[in-house]
């Protein structure tokens, strides 16, 4: 059985994340890069320039006057904001492609409410600047991706093993594929030079283990998460995991923050589509 | 999909009857006296502080009647106590309660009792709504707090930003500063290694000149003494077409040497005093012969407000006036030929003047007028084979008379003439400078000796032809072939004057007379010398070389020679330097003072 290094070789000899979405991660990450950085990069990619525009000019951020030069949009959306565009637009044509067992257009609907509840609970719940966990949720599950289009097959047995209640998704996946797909995505993101909480988040965002700071990045994953599947807004369909008792405790205490989170995520989620996927 | 609600998510993890606890508790806390009881949708039965006993018929008729009234409906409790139910929506739920209120208190709908109750009601559904309130307000507070975060942050990455493009403006600056500094530096170098070939062309061209000077030098020295022999008629024109080649092909030489020198920037005029009229006089008097044979008069005529004495290159006046001079000799038929240096203006204490020569011969077409002054070109492609020449004259004195701080130009008309002119400054000499030769050869005239003059030439066809010429003008030449040979002379021999070739083997005509000025100034070696112990004044020694540039002359005299003479020979300047440095007195007979 190939270990979750033999898999992710195969797949970046076959697919990348687009040159822009690692370029603008890494110039995240440097404190010597400057606007003008970006738009070096940004101006490359002219369906990106497009959705920056669009993002700025949109009532969310309520600019008086209309932006239409790069290096402005960035200035506006911030560097954060910026690197979680282009991860969006990066990642989306992966999650392609639909069947019974394995959908990941599902998928990709399972990861963009992960991320937009994820920013929201960050927010709203723990008054953090919600990019980081964000883009922890959109691309949590890219191990999933990077796992159908290698070993489609044994993916499709581990999926039809976890829906049947035959362990959990990671049990599934180690016992038909040999590796899970926290550990692939950890690895593959790993690669592209992604904040270490955000890795880590992604590492242990099927982890069962006591909880040490619930406002984490990893916590609000899994809280994330947990709602999501209960949406049914699932990532493979099968048994939703139960919450840590720590977090569990958490929305005990905070019940009326959740109910509005809940009541607002509708709301959230048509922004998002509008910031992110609206169509030309 | 259906719009998940809280409870469809977290039923699990929380009771859901707890928002009807948390209710009933307000409730009770509003109405401290009465007996509460909660019914859920779905059936469950929460009981206050204060319980109220209900039978379960008695309770499910009630929540009925409840659901389906608007409005309070009453009931009695098993203690036989009054007690109301109404539903509320909102939770929902039913909820039944027992105070102590008058049995003959008015429960209808719209009475002060019902809607104090009521109101009651009410207000606890507030005080839990507004824990929701309370909760939202919160979020939104926090997240204007997240919003003014990144409001100040991006306020501080736009200092940064600010901050690193100031550092790197600094930084590109430092680099164009260095990046100038290296390209000067290589310029520079560039400059140097261009002028090192610059030099090495010059030093090729001095050589080549040398080269072909030697020769020369035998040529027409030997063709001049053939014609002083005895020959026929026939023998003697072809020698005169020999001396006449010989003297052309010498003059082209020199122009391109000329030439050369000036496109290198190597040119660099004297500043001397000379006299002008005599310059012109020369010049005017170099022609006299031909134009009598053509029939042509020859004319000068220099304005009297012009100083007689000025600073400048005499020879290089003298050769481009020559060459205008010369020029017009060729196109003049007939007619005359005027050399002319008129007064034209003061400017900056100098005297600017206008040196024309005027011709009336064939002209120049004016459409041809720019192109003479070209190199290797003529009026037309004609003339040149016609009237001879390279057509490198005018070029020369073009760039000669630029240097002079003037621009050469014509006027002209066919079958009419042409003028060529050039304004310049004119400097007059300072009184109290006497020309350097002048000096030179007034003092030379007062120290009498002999006539025997020692050839130091190490080329055997120069060392005769030098020989013959000497001879001729009535001195003894003894001969040596180098430096060192010529010392040795000098040992054992008493001579007046010396002529040594520069460029010699073994030691060459500069290290010998260096030699020669290190023995004259040391008493104890000078006693070895015969040739020089006995001499009150330095030894006459004159070089002579094929090169003929100023450089050369130079370092002639930096050895410590006193006169400089160029290969090939000339005669009537031989005669000259050695008049010049020889005593009057001198000659054969007189040699022996006893």
């Amino acid at each position: 059985m190939p270990s979750a290094k033999e898999i992710l070789r195969k797949f970046t000899e076959l697919k990348t994340l687009p040159h822009v979405a690692i370029k603008v991660t890494q110039l995240v990450n440097d404190d010597r890069s400057t606007m003008q950085d970006f738009e070096e990069i940004i101006k490359l990619d002219p369906v990106l320039v497009t959705r920056l525009l669009r993002l700025v000019n949109s009532p969310y951020f309520g600019l008086s006057q209309k932006v239409e030069s790069i290096s402005k949009a960035v200035v506006f959306a911030g560097m954060k904001q910026l690197r979680n565009l282009v991860a969006v637009e990066g990642l989306r044509g992966m999650f392609k492609g639909d069947d019974a067992d394995f959908s990941a257009q599902k998928l990709w609907l399972h990861s963009a409410t992960v991320a937009i509840l994820a920013g929201m609970i960050a927010k709203r719940i723990f008054g953090k600047d919600g990019e980081d966990v964000f883009l922890a949720g959109i691309i949590h599950d890219i191990g999933l991706i990077v796992e159908n289009q290698m070993v489609g097959e044994q993916l499709r047995e581990a999926c039809k093993a976890f829906r049947d209640g035959k362990g959990t998704l990671i049990e599934c996946e180690r016992n038909a594929i040999g590796a899970d797909h926290s550990e692939v995505g950890y690895l593959l993101t790993q690669a592209w030079g992604l904040p270490q909480e955000v890795l880590s988040a992604i590492k242990s965002h099927h982890l069962v283990k006591p909880v040490k700071d619930v406002s984490g990045t990893g916590s609000i994953l899994q809280l994330a998460e947990f709602m999501a599947g209960k949406m049914k807004y699932w990532a493979i369909p099968g048994p939703t995991e139960q919450l840590p008792p720590e977090l569990t405790e958490h929305v005990k205490e905070r019940v009326a923050d959740y109910k509005i989170i809940i009541r607002d995520l509708p709301g959230e989620m048509a922004k998002a589509k509008e910031l992110y996927e609206a169509s030309e | 999909m259906t719009e998940p609600t809280f409870d469809s998510i977290f039923d699990d993890l929380i009771d859901v009857n707890e928002e009807l606890q948390s209710f009933l508790a307000i409730l009770e806390a509003l109405l401290p006296e009465a007996s509460i009881l909660l019914v859920s949708e779905a059936g469950t039965v929460l009981d206050g502080a204060r319980p109220l006993a209900l039978v379960q018929p008695v309770r499910e008729r009630l929540v009925q009647e409840a659901k389906a009234a608007d409005g309070f409906v009453a009931g009695k409790s098993d203690s036989g106590a009054r007690c109301h139910a109404v539903y509320l929506a909102k939770l929902p739920a039913v909820v039944i309660i027992s105070c102590a209120a008058a049995p003959e208190d008015d429960w209808r709908p719209g009475s002060a009792l019902t809607t104090l109750l009521q109101n009651t009601i009410d207000l606890a559904l507030h005080r839990q709504e507004r824990e929701m309130l309370v909760a939202d307000h919160e979020q939104s507070v926090r997240q204007i707090n997240i919003l003014q975060q990144q409001h100040g942050k991006l306020i501080e990455d736009n200092y940064r930003q600010y901050r690193l493009n100031q550092d790197r403006e600094k930084e590109y600056a430092r680099k164009l500063e260095s990046e100038i500094t290296k390209q000067t530096a290589e310029l520079r170098e560039a400059n140097v290694r261009l002028e090192e070939i610059s030099q090495l062309k010059s030093d090729f061209l001095a050589n080549m000149s040398h080269e072909l000077r030697t020769p020369m030098n035998a040529i027409i020295g030997f063709s001049e003494l053939l014609s002083e022999t005895p020959l026929a008629e026939e023998q003697l024109d072809y020698t005169r077409t020999i001396s006449q080649s010989a003297a052309s092909l010498l003059s082209l030489i020199n122009d391109i040497l000329d030439l050369a020198k000036i496109e290198a920037g190597k040119l660099e005029l004297e500043r001397l005093p000379f006299d002008l009229a005599e310059v012109v006089d020369n010049v005017a008097a170099m022609f006299k012969i031909p134009a009598r044979e053509k029939g042509v008069v020859v004319a000068c005529k220099i304005d009297n407000r012009i100083p007689k004495r000025i600073m400048g290159d005499s020879n290089r006046l003298r050769q481009v006036l020559i060459n205008l001079a010369g020029n017009a000799m060729k196109f003049t038929e007939q007619g005359g030929i005027d050399i002319l240096v008129d007064y034209e203006r003061e400017a900056a204490g100098q005297i600017v003047s206008r040196f024309s020569v005027r011709d009336s011969g064939i002209g120049i077409p004016a459409d041809r007028v720019e192109a003479i002054f070209e190199k290797f070109t003529q009026a037309d492609g004609s003339t040149t084979r016609k009237y001879g020449g390279t057509g490198l004259g005018l070029a020369i004195c073009l760039q000669l008379v630029e240097l002079m701080g003037g621009r050469l130009a014509v006027e002209s008309e066919v079958g009419k003439g042409s003028t060529f002119y050039f304004v310049i400054p004119l400097e007059e000499a300072p009184a109290e400078i006497i020309s350097l030769k002048e000096h030179k050869a007034a003092g030379r005239e007062k120290a009498a000796s002999g006539g025997r003059i020692l050839l130091v030439e190490d080329n055997a066809v120069n060392q005769r032809l030098a020989s013959i010429l000497i001879t001729r003008e009535g001195y003894e030449v003894e001969v040596a072939s180098d430096g060192a040979e010529a010392l040795e002379h000098l040992r054992h021999q008493v001579f007046d004057l010396v002529f040594m070739d520069v460029q010699m083997p073994n030691m060459d005509g500069m290290e010998a007379t260096r030699k020669i000025r290190e023995i004259e100034a040391d008493p104890a070696l000078r006693q070895d010398y015969v040739g020089l112990r006995t001499l009150k004044e330095p030894l006459a020694i004159v070089g002579l070389t094929a090169h003929a540039r100023k450089e050369d002359e130079t370092a002639c005299y930096d050895s410590g020679m006193n006169g400089f003479l160029t290969k090939p020979i000339i005669k009537a300047k031989l005669a000259m330097v050695l008049s010049e440095m020889m005593p009057r007195i001198s000659c054969l007979e007189n040699k022996d003072p006893s």
